[in-house]
């Protein structure tokens, strides 16, 4: 169960939770990826769906059974330890990133706390190529736990039916 | 004005003039006297299974409904309102009756008949006027469909589809006919590359050279042992129809079923691929030893069977990929990647299957990732001038007299040529054809007057 209202953004919880997520942004933008690992429950969900263009009737806009991501902790070790490896060439030399988060809201849930947030991900590769911009909406399930808060699900909701950049090398 | 029988003729004796990878002047000639000919995957049954459902997809620049009408007949009209010209369906997915367009209310059914025109008496003085009776939005030219996927051609006078496809249906049974039910796709994951789309479609027809290398990290960290160089070099490489692609050796001494089991198919889906699968294609992976793993069907269709760990137990499961190198321009490509699974496979399976998939290709993939990166820096380097000074040498395999330095594999089971150890043969034939397409000047069309009175 989810309350419906936000958190007033004075309240401790909702604080801890926009703070997470601005350290979170601050470890991925240094490609800390171990360090971003750290933040995640053992049974992380780590989602993103493939948004589709639908009429407004349709009932639905993403893909069915079709993600960009639908990670758990096994398949995010893996990304994280082939970044590591002198042999991940998308991103060597890396990306330059800027995670901009936004229009955080945050509401208790029996579980912890559900946390919504804009993403804006700023992404520049080369000195010849365009830089790529994510636009992409996040709900996040921020768990308390013996070591802080961490993250137990996330789905990123993208705002492209056609993502505008060459790879997902990256986290959202 | 560029020769393009001197592009040509280089491509022809293994030589690729570098520009082609990012020339507008050679996009417009593919767009004219390939695209506008080649028969061309849109989408498969699986994606449409009820009365109404649709998909909307390309060839080229030109965008066509593909839709399952209430008869349950798949039709493949083209996405123009026949009154002004707009786009009968702005979306790229769904479930319909008929499409009316925004704009003046044109109306069609899902079979593309044309049944509602607004004022038909008052504007044009009915029939006389105006023969709605009979009217529908133009199908494609020709249209084909071999085990659920559907084509189309922009030539009224293609092949028939399984005569184009030829000697190729035979590997692609291998990802398409596992089982009478045949495949289910999800997807597809849509994304830009600035990269040339050729690119794509040859690496996938025949490139196992750079496995070892472009994937060496995959390796490095346990998800996918098969590519490293020792191992990737005894693959054959065949070239059949109008397609190419790749296999990895399987260990030695293994029987059909014991094959099956080490890329981490179930028991309980090996019988059904026993029975469906012809001697011939049964002993490819039996006496022969081969399992099918990347692959190109001319012009932009590729299709990869892999077989990763899929968690910390070491499980490998085995997954399937189609995708389309959709061209935009001579420096971008849209990809079009879906997730293929046998309909009738255990849901466990199909599960980890879907994982297997999303941890190796699509635009999250740890192998697509590289190859991407690869492929957009080729197209970055091909647009200049010094790339019309360098032909870019695709004579792997080849002796100087142009012959294949190894004799092609004796006994093979699959039907055409197949070569063991490295050599760009599938690039090469699948730029044989791409040759033929530029060669041949655009075919003259007749242009469709609609509602002319009769």
């Amino acid at each position: 169960m989810t309350t419906h209202k936000p958190l007033p953004y004075g309240d401790p919880a909702h604080q801890a939770a926009h703070q997470f997520l601005v350290e979170e942004a601050a470890l991925l933008d240094a490609a800390d990826y171990p360090g971003w690992l750290d933040l995640l429950t053992e049974d992380i969900r780590y989602l993103m769906p493939v948004r589709v263009t639908t009429a407004r009737g349709a009932g639905f806009s993403t893909q069915p059974g079709m993600g960009h991501f639908d990670e758990d902790m096994y398949a995010l070790r893996k990304r994280v330890q082939r970044l590591a490896t002198d042999h991940a060439w998308t991103e060597d030399p890396p990306s330059r990133t800027r995670h901009f988060v936004t229009n955080v809201r945050t509401f208790r849930h029996d579980d912890g706390l559900k946390v919504e947030s804009a993403l804006l991900l700023f992404r520049s590769r080369g000195d010849t190529r365009d830089a790529d911009l994510l636009s992409a909406g996040r709900t996040d399930l921020l768990r308390e736990t013996t070591t802080g808060l961490k993250l137990a699900r996330r789905e990123i909701t993208a705002d492209e039916a056609v993502i505008r950049t060459q790879n997902l090398a990256v986290f959202l | 004005m560029i020769d393009v029988a001197a592009v040509v003729s280089q491509v022809r004796r293994g030589m690729i003039p570098a520009h082609v990878y990012g020339d507008p002047e050679i996009f417009a000639l593919e767009r004219d006297r390939l695209f506008a000919r080649s028969w061309v995957y849109l989408a498969h049954e699986s994606e449409i299974p009820d009365p109404g459902d649709y998909v909307v997809r390309r060839v080229l620049n030109d965008s066509f409904i593909v839709v399952r009408d209430e008869a349950g007949t798949v039709r493949v009209m083209f996405n123009m309102c026949l009154h002004r010209g707009m786009q009968v369906c702005r979306a790229e997915m769904g479930n319909a009756s008929h499409f009316r367009c925004p704009y003046h209310a044109w109306t069609y059914r899902n079979d593309g008949r044309l049944v509602g025109l607004p004022f038909h008496e008052d504007a044009y003085g009915g029939e006389d006027g105006f023969a709605r009776q009979g009217q529908r939005l133009l199908p494609a030219p020709a249209t084909g469909n071999y085990r659920g996927l559907i084509f189309a051609s922009l030539d009224p006078a293609a092949p028939k589809l399984s005569d184009y496809l030829g000697d190729f249906a035979f590997y692609l049974d291998f990802y398409v006919n596992q089982s009478p039910a045949g495949i289910q796709l999800s997807g597809p994951q849509r994304w830009r590359v600035k990269a040339n789309w050729k690119i794509g479609a040859e690496n996938f027809a025949g490139d196992s050279y750079h496995t070892p290398h472009t994937h060496a990290s995959v390796v490095e960290i346990g998800l996918f042992r098969e590519p490293k160089a020792s191992k990737r070099k005894e693959g054959a490489l065949y070239q059949a129809g109008p397609g190419a692609g790749t296999t990895y050796k399987l260990p030695p001494g293994g029987d059909f079923a014991s094959q099956l089991r080490y890329v981490g198919y179930p028991d309980a889906m090996i019988p059904a691929m026993a029975k469906t699968w012809s001697d011939q294609q049964r002993a490819l992976v039996a006496e022969s030893g081969f399992m099918v793993s990347a692959a190109t069907l001319f012009p932009n269709l590729s299709l990869v069977h892999n077989w990763p760990q899929i968690d910390e137990n070491g499980t490998v499961r085995p997954f399937i990929s189609l995708r389309q190198w959709q061209p935009i321009s001579a420096t971008e490509t849209e990809v079009l990647s879906w997730f293929a699974v046998d309909a009738a496979a255990p849901e466990e399976f199909k599960k980890a299957s879907y994982k297997a998939y999303l941890m190796c290709f699509g635009i999250s993939g740890m192998f697509e990732q590289d190859d991407v990166e690869n492929w957009v820096s080729i197209t970055d380097m091909a647009t200049g001038s010094m790339a019309r000074r360098l032909n870019l040498n695709s004579r792997m395999g080849l002796a100087p007299d142009g012959k294949p330095l190894k004799p092609p594999i004796a006994n093979f089971a699959g039907p055409g040529v197949a070569y063991q150890g490295f050599g760009e043969y599938g690039q090469r034939h699948w730029l044989s054809q791409w040759s033929d397409h530029l060669e041949q000047e655009p075919a003259a069309h007749q242009a469709t007057d609609l509602g002319v009175a009769r």
